[in-house]
């Protein structure tokens, strides 16, 4: 007996999963609700990184969207104040022309996917070493400029949204 | 009996489309970051799947990934202070009614 039908089931729920909470996010006009299922969305795309092998990118996965992306992102959530207009911007008038577009574009799309076909599959065996090779020898200098990325990311962050009341600043400045 | 490339490609090429229509049809600015997110999540799963698939020479292709997440962590971070001061100089997070830079 053999186990083989197993991985497309996996992938099968995993793909529902994927869809669903995307799907979700866009139609929900309940934000926190949205949010956390686009966290739920990042965990099966986690899974589906699992099944293609790629346990280092699925911990990433886990560590930077769903930890650290999904809780500043509820954040922002809980800062602002829902409106209670309507959650569509625009295409409202323009469903039936967008519905045969979007149909236009995607079947196209899909069955183009389909069309790639898999190399054979290479040894087991973590990702982690030669992912690690990758980033410290051939992109070196990449990996610099994501660190420069991020710390000027803190910096406008902080910049952006650190209050200059001058009454405040003065007050610190007394102390 | 593998699952085969092309499903891959085309779960990231569905959630490549609905994040993209959440960012054109949804109002709230909050909704749109996370749309944005799921648009690069799904460049992330096809990056992925013809890496461990396709290329059997090196890792470059997850290597590509974790500079998204890199890219992903900045942009999040910049968008929702961008938000949050926006809010701060008038309560709406709608992107119809923040209009005080348009030219």
């Amino acid at each position: 007996m053999t186990f083989d039908f197993v991985e497309p089931v996996v992938f099968a729920l995993l793909a529902i999963g994927v869809i669903a909470g995307g799907a979700a996010v866009v139609l929900l006009s309940r934000i926190t609700a949205a949010a956390l299922l686009m966290a739920f969305t990042f965990l099966s795309m986690a899974g589906m990184f699992v099944l293609l092998g790629a346990e280092t990118l699925a911990a990433f996965q886990v560590l930077i969207y769903v930890g650290a992306i999904t809780v500043l992102i509820l954040y922002g959530v809980m800062f602002t104040k829902f409106s209670d207009r309507p959650r569509a911007l625009f295409f409202q008038r323009q469903t039936p022309l967008a519905v045969v577009f979007v149909v236009a574009v995607a079947i196209p799309v899909a069955l183009f996917s389909f069309s790639f076909t898999s190399a054979p599959p290479r040894p087991g065996g973590g990702d982690l070493s030669a992912l690690a090779t990758s980033v410290f020898t051939d992109f070196a200098f990449p990996f610099e400029i994501a660190s420069v990325l991020l710390l000027a990311a803190m910096v406008g962050a902080i910049v952006l949204t650190g209050r200059d009341d001058p009454e405040e600043a003065a007050r610190r400045r007394r102390r | 009996m593998t699952v085969p490339l092309g499903a891959y490609v085309a779960v990231s090429a569905v959630l490549f489309f609905i994040g993209c229509a959440g960012v054109l049809v949804r109002r709230n600015a909050v909704v749109i970051l996370m749309c944005v997110e799921l648009m690069l999540n799904a460049a992330n799963l096809a990056l992925v799947a013809f890496s461990r698939k396709y290329g059997s020479i090196d890792e470059r292709g997850s290597v590509f990934v974790v500079f998204v997440f890199v890219i992903a962590a900045a942009e999040v971070a910049v968008g929702l202070a961008i938000i949050l001061s926006a809010y701060r100089n008038r309560p709406v997070v709608d992107v119809d009614q923040i209009h005080q830079m348009k030219g």
